[in-house]
């Protein structure tokens, strides 16, 4: 907590008073200048991956044009070349491999225009292991720590981030599907009917990737020691512990420099721009234009190890009673009763209706065939997102999970 | 009452005119038949017979015809006939003068104590000099005061000193004008309520004005050297917040420029945000004052710093002047007299600071009685109590002022609002004790303390402790001199007790004692001369971090003190060379040292100070010297006075700045830290130049100016991008040195008296920086906007008094907005959008508008009342603008969405009782 919250605080008790926060447009000129971003990290051991895009309007959407076709290469202080290749567009990637760690290394990156991009030569840091990663259930939610050390006391300088996996379920389970049945008589072709569902829609996986900055110093500490880093906070209840969830946490090693990079980006992007803040940097990076020195190049490529460890946490784990799981878009899910027309005859494992007709739109898909009151048979159904998982995750199990 | 003065009239100006030439001889009486006679005829024909002298005024008396029959009977039966059925009396005295007057009889005998000269009197022993401390109300006036012993050899000059003091409470009037008319000579009452004037010898009649007082005069017979203590009577208020400003003409006849006087009253005017009357919020609204953000009292003063303003609080400085975050001054309403502050031409006596001086100067308690005041609102509650010392020969003042925002916290719905805590108070106490005529002692005490505390987290606190002793001594009637010691202290703390393996406490002290003295010398009527010294000794502890509890891995970590000597030297002359042109020349030398122990680290030369440039280390002994600043302070002025009621002022200055305020934020933070210059930090330099035309309307009661300066600044501190500034052992790696520039024109348009009263004000105004060293470089080196760049500023402070009871306050403030620096596109790294920003305050927010209005309505003005009462009742932002007090910007499903945080954007009413017994 810092002062800037301090400020908050009595910004929220001042909201009370009669504040209030609204939309602000500022005058500015859609930026013309499109600079070069250089994301990733030369990894000395392992893949080195890096993507290469550009800079976008503030106001534009979608994801950031990818810069393909360049020449890139890592190359160390004696002369050596480490490809990197071109799989999909913009993201070049090395072979696994070992670079050794007496040499400094940088980046090389000639675009398909022709101009020339290097980033500063680095050492190489050699990132320890993580000790633990461990989850604490508090007032509001659960809390994971992570906790490292050097015994060498040369990291110093730790960053995170991290990969989280849960397994959820949509709100019904559908036991059947209206298909196109290819070439099952008698159905003329083209038409599509309700059959026995083949393919889990109910059980799926969601992967999300870290956005935000995690990283410390031991520098203040006698001894390079990190315990209990506040990693995540999942406020409860929440929708990722449904049944288990997952968390990969990858732990790379800094100088103080890319420290310092990473902090800088951290106040620039999480606090942007309150005017009484830190006035934001024109932070740019470590990579220059070997044409244009005053062109701004984005990114800061660094040489290190990483290092990975997971841990599961199950939801039987925490104490009975607790609420642990609410999924707000299911929990908005409403079931639709669909009546069936029982007047057409019924072929074997295919039903003809004119409920079909509802099936055809795309928006409501079946869920199973039931009772309604006095006896009636009902199809019931809900709105994709309340029944296909896919639309959240994926229905392949990973190939970590137990 | 009026009587009087007529009487007086009619002594000055008739007097003996019509007295009657009678042969000498024992008392007479009165015979004869006198029938339907003028009484002017009457007085002659009894003058002729009798060794009585009439006065009268021939315009009373010419109605009365005499009609009588007397035989051998005495006048005063004789008179007490004839005037029977008139309004006339007359009195009778020893000298057989018969004074004739209307309504009242003229007293023909001195007061019994009329002799009774007092024992420090007149310079030269033994003194005939009637003059004695004059009493209260209007017989004084009537009086001749003889002034001294006639010298021969004398140059026909004489020296009058003398102080002018509340008739009622017995406190120093400030700034009250003191002056004869024919010829124009006059001065103003300093801090102590003293004045000397140089005067012709000869009979004068003296004037005391005063914004607040009652007009009073003085008939003087200056015959030699002397000195005349003066007692006023102020105007009825019902409160006794009214104290004095400026002579009315101060604006076109005084020799500086750029400085603005503030009363109390004034002051508790203003509407403010709380309703509590506010100084530093009311300084925010004179020309050439900017506030670095609503809601806080952080100011730029022409351009300036928020560290370049030197705040004094009765000569000791405070280094922190805000409360709860800056909403709230810190200093008691109560307790406060008036507030100067010199944005230009600031006295040789002052320095230390590039921008200004705000010199806040406490009231001294009543001399008369005891009494208590104070006032109660939404946020805080002060209570004052005030009463005499030593039978009159002194005077106390208490007060004390404390908040329940902790209490107001707790009503918020939002739990980690009510589980904080903010909560601050302040003291303060002021004593004055006059040993003799020559010999005055002034004490005064202040501490104030914040603390607060977010959800469960850190803990900040932080206090000011500030006292000064002075010692007034007048040496003779034309020197005097102040021994002034202060001492303050400013610290606060941060503690954090979360997380057992970080828990840990950060703590800043910063200590400073200082001694002057100075001395004011009245060498003839045209020359006026102040010189002193004085000396600062700083002691700093930056930082020390220790580590909380037993689980605690925190090393502890201290920053080396930092030590440091400020001395300075200074001699001022005021030269009248004619009436119209004067001119004010100051020298000011200050001299500054480093002091050990401490480790200097070295660098490598003509690179970018870093860990990584660093080459070795220096050792400094204790009180060692490591570096040492010195150079003169040019304070230059003067003034043309174009007619009576216009002048031309043009003024140059030099200050220097030895202590600098490290903060990275452009709002005042209470973990902002103060740094001494050392081997690698220069002192702040910085130059003004500045003209000025003023003129006065209608008698004075409307004064208007402009100004226009220039002004540049050298070395004052920037910071390096992602710049460390706590704990920094080497903090030279962190900061550059940034030049500034500013200039502007500001125009005042001000009325002080009168039922409609306030000022406009607009001011033009630029405030460049540049960052250019050889190494590190903002904006290409090229010169941009400050944060305090507003180039337009519009602001009215008026009041209207219906009556006495009642009257409407309204503010109007409108200015540019403040340069911002702008995200200008955004690009993907590490899986989240990032932003990239524009050059360094390239853009500006939203203008601020805002405009307020207050009633005050005051509770009956009976004398005899158990306690005297107003209300406020005020509302802030009444259109309820949204002005921006923050603008950020948020990521928000791929796009980059700006928002602007408005504080107090709708109308925010407030109810104050302030109350005095």
């Amino acid at each position: 907590m810092n002062w800037f919250s301090i400020r908050y605080l009595l910004l929220g008790s001042a909201l009370g008073l009669g504040g209030c926060v609204e939309s602000y447009t500022p005058d500015v000129p859609a930026a013309t200048q499109n600079y070069l971003v250089v994301d990733g990290f030369i990894n000395s051991q392992g893949s080195t991956v890096v993507k290469l895009s550009r800079t976008l309007g503030l106001a534009a959407t979608g994801s950031a044009p990818a810069e393909a076709k360049a020449t890139v290469y890592i190359q160390d202080n004696a002369g050596t070349h480490y490809p990197l290749t071109e799989s999909p567009a913009g993201t070049y990637a090395s072979a696994v491999q070992t670079l050794p760690p007496t040499r400094q290394y940088q980046l090389h990156i000639i675009t398909s225009k022709g101009k020339e991009y290097l980033s500063d030569l680095v050492a190489v840091k050699t990132t320890p292991p993580i000790d633990n990663i461990e989850w604490r259930l508090e007032q509001d939610g659960v809390q994971l720590y992570v906790d490292a050390h050097d015994a060498s006391n040369n990291t110093r300088y730790y960053r995170w981030d991290y990969t989280e996996t849960w397994e959820f379920t949509s709100a019904y389970n559908s036991s059947v599907e209206f298909k196109n049945i290819a070439g099952g008589p008698p159905a003329p072709a083209g038409a599509k009917y309700i059959v026995p569902r083949t393919e889990n829609i109910y059980n799926c996986w969601r992967t999300e990737i870290s956005t935000a900055i995690k990283q410390t110093s031991t520098t203040k500490l006698a001894q390079d020691v990190v315990t209990d880093f506040p990693l995540l906070f999942l406020p409860l209840p929440n929708e990722r512990l449904g049944s288990k969830y997952s968390i990969l946490v990858r732990q790379n090693a800094q100088s103080q420099a890319e420290y310092d990079y990473w902090e800088a980006l951290r106040k620039n992007t999480e606090n942007i721009g309150t005017i009484n803040d830190p006035l934001p940097s024109q932070l740019t990076g470590n990579v220059h234009s070997l044409s244009d020195a005053t062109e701004p190049v984005l990114g800061y490529v660094s040489a290190h190890s990483v290092v990975e460890k997971r841990i599961f946490i199950d939801r039987g784990e925490f104490p009975q009673g607790r609420l642990v799981y609410s999924d707000a878009l299911n929990n908005a899910c409403q079931l639709i009763e669909v009546p069936k027309d029982l007047s057409i005859p019924e072929v074997p494992t295919i039903i003809i209706d004119n409920a079909l007709n509802v099936f055809r739109q795309p928006n409501i898909l079946p869920i199973a065939i039931t009772f309604g009151s006095g006896n009636s048979v009902i199809y019931t159904a809900s709105t994709p997102e309340c029944v296909d998982c896919r639309l959240r995750g994926t229905n392949v199990k990973p190939s970590f999970w137990p | 009452m009026a009587n009087f003065y007529r009487i007086i009239l009619l002594l000055g100006l008739l007097g003996g005119r019509l007295v009657s030439h009678g042969q000498q001889g024992p008392p007479a009486t009165i015979s004869g038949n006198f029938q339907q006679l003028p009484f002017a005829e009457f007085a002659r024909q009894v003058a002729a017979t009798t060794p009585y002298r009439f006065y009268f005024n021939p315009t009373e008396v010419d109605s009365v015809r005499v009609t009588l029959q007397a035989t051998a009977q005495p006048l005063n039966v004789v008179l007490r006939q004839v005037l029977q059925a008139t309004p006339l009396q007359f009195a009778i005295d020893a000298e057989h003068h018969v004074y004739i007057t209307t309504g009242v009889p003229i007293d023909t005998q001195l007061p019994a104590d009329f002799f009774q000269v007092p024992a420090a009197e007149a310079p030269t022993p033994p003194s005939p000099a009637l003059a004695r401390r004059a009493g209260v109300g209007s017989p004084a006036a009537s009086k001749v005061y003889e002034i001294g012993q006639a010298q021969p050899s004398s140059s026909g000059k004489a020296t009058l000193s003398g102080r002018v003091r509340d008739a009622k409470s017995g406190e120093p009037v400030v700034g009250a004008s003191v002056y004869i008319e024919s010829p124009n000579i006059g001065a103003s009452t300093d801090q102590f309520g003293s004045y000397t004037l140089t005067l012709p010898v000869g009979r004068h009649q003296l004037f005391v004005r005063g914004l607040g007082l009652k007009n009073t005069t003085r008939l003087l017979a200056v015959q030699g050297n002397g000195k005349l203590d003066l007692d006023v009577e102020e105007d009825i208020t019902p409160l006794k917040e009214v104290v004095i400003e400026a002579e009315k003409d101060r604006n076109v006849t005084s020799l500086q420029m750029g400085v603005q006087k503030l009363d109390i009253k004034t002051i508790k005017q203003v509407p403010t945000v709380f309703g509590e009357a506010d100084i530093l919020r009311v300084i925010l609204t004179l020309p050439g004052v900017k506030s670095v953000g609503e809601g806080n009292t952080g100011m730029s003063v022409r351009g300036g710093g928020t560290d370049q303003n030197l705040v004094l609080f009765n000569d000791a400085t405070i280094y922190n002047p805000a409360h709860l975050f800056g909403f709230f001054s810190a200093f008691n309403p109560d307790m406060l007299k008036s507030v100067e502050l010199y944005k230009s031409t600031v006295p040789a006596r002052y320095g230390g600071r590039l921008s200004s001086v705000l010199d806040i100067a406490t009231r001294e308690g009543n001399r008369k009685q005891l009494s208590a005041s104070g006032g109660i609102g939404l946020l805080t509650s002060r209570l004052t109590l005030e009463g005499p010392l030593a039978k009159g020969k002194g005077s106390f003042l208490v007060g004390g002022r404390t908040s329940y925002s902790d209490w107001l916290l707790k009503q918020l719905p939002s739990k980690s609002l009510s589980s904080s805590a903010a909560s601050f108070y302040d003291l303060s106490a002021h004593i004055s004790y006059d040993f003799s005529d020559r010999n005055s002692l002034y004490a005064t005490g202040y501490y104030s303390r914040d603390r607060f505390r977010l959800a469960t987290d850190t803990v900040y606190a932080y206090s000011n402790v500030a006292g000064s002793l002075k010692w007034k001594h007048v040496i003779t009637n034309k020197l005097y001199g102040v021994l002034t010691g202060t001492f303050s202290r400013y610290q606060y703390s941060l503690a954090s007790e979360r997380n057992p393996t970080t828990a840990s406490q950060l703590g800043y002290n910063l200590n400073q004692g200082g001694l002057q003295a100075d001395f004011t010398y009245f060498l003839n009527s045209k020359h006026t001369i102040d010189f002193g010294v004085s000396s600062l000794l700083y002691q700093i502890a930056p930082g020390r971090l220790t580590p909380l509890g037993e689980n605690s891995l925190v090393v502890p970590d201290a920053l080396s003190t930092e030590r440091a000597l400020e001395s300075a030297l200074y001699v001022a002359d005021r030269f009248d060379i004619s009436p119209r042109f004067s001119v004010a020349a100051g020298l000011r030398y200050s001299l500054y040292n480093a002091l050990g122990p401490r480790d200097v680290l070295t660098y490598q030369p003509g690179v970018s100070r870093s860990e990584g440039t660093v080459t070795g280390s220096t050792s400094y002994g204790s009180g060692q010297v490591m570096a040492t600043y010195q150079g003169p302070e040019y304070r230059l002025s003067g003034k043309y006075a174009v007619s009576d009621n216009s002048s031309v002022k043009l003024s140059f200055n030099r200050m220097r700045q030895y202590i600098h305020q490290l903060t990275n934020t452009t709002v005042v933070s209470p973990t902002d830290s103060w740094k001494l210059s050392d081997t690698y930090i220069r002192p702040q330099v910085g130059d003004q130049v500045s003209l000025g035309y003023y003129r006065n309307f209608k008698a004075n009661t409307i004064e208007t100016s402009v100004e226009g300066y220039y002004k540049v600044m050298h070395d004052f501190l920037d910071y390096k991008g992602g710049a460390t500034l706590l704990l920094n052992h080497h903090l030279e790696t962190d900061v550059v040195n940034a030049q500034g520039k500013a200039y502007g024109v500001e125009l005042l348009v001000r009325k002080s008296t009168g039922k409609l009263n306030g000022w406009l004000s607009y001011t033009y105004s630029r405030s460049l920086v540049q960052v250019s060293t050889g190494t590190d470089v903002i904006n290409n080196g090229a010169y941009y906007p400050s944060n305090f760049d507003k180039p337009h500023d519009v602001t009215l402070v008026s009041n209207y008094r219906f009556s006495r009871r009642f009257s409407v306050s309204a503010n109007f403030n409108y200015s540019t907005g403040r340069p911002i620096t702008l995200p200008l596109a955004k690009y993907t790294l590490n899986n989240a959008v990032r932003v990239y920003y524009s050059d360094r305050n390239a853009y500006r927010v939203p203008d601020y508008y805002r405009m307020d209005l207050a009633f005050n309505i005051e509770g009956n003005h009976k004398v005899q009342k158990l306690a005297h009462s107003s209300w406020t009742v005020a509302v802030y932002n009444l259109t309820g603008r949204h002005n921006p007090y923050s603008v950020y910007f948020q990521s928000q499903n791929g796009q980059i969405k700006g928002y602007q945080l408005s504080i107090f954007a709708q109308p925010i009413p407030t109810v104050t009782y302030n109350f005095r017994f």
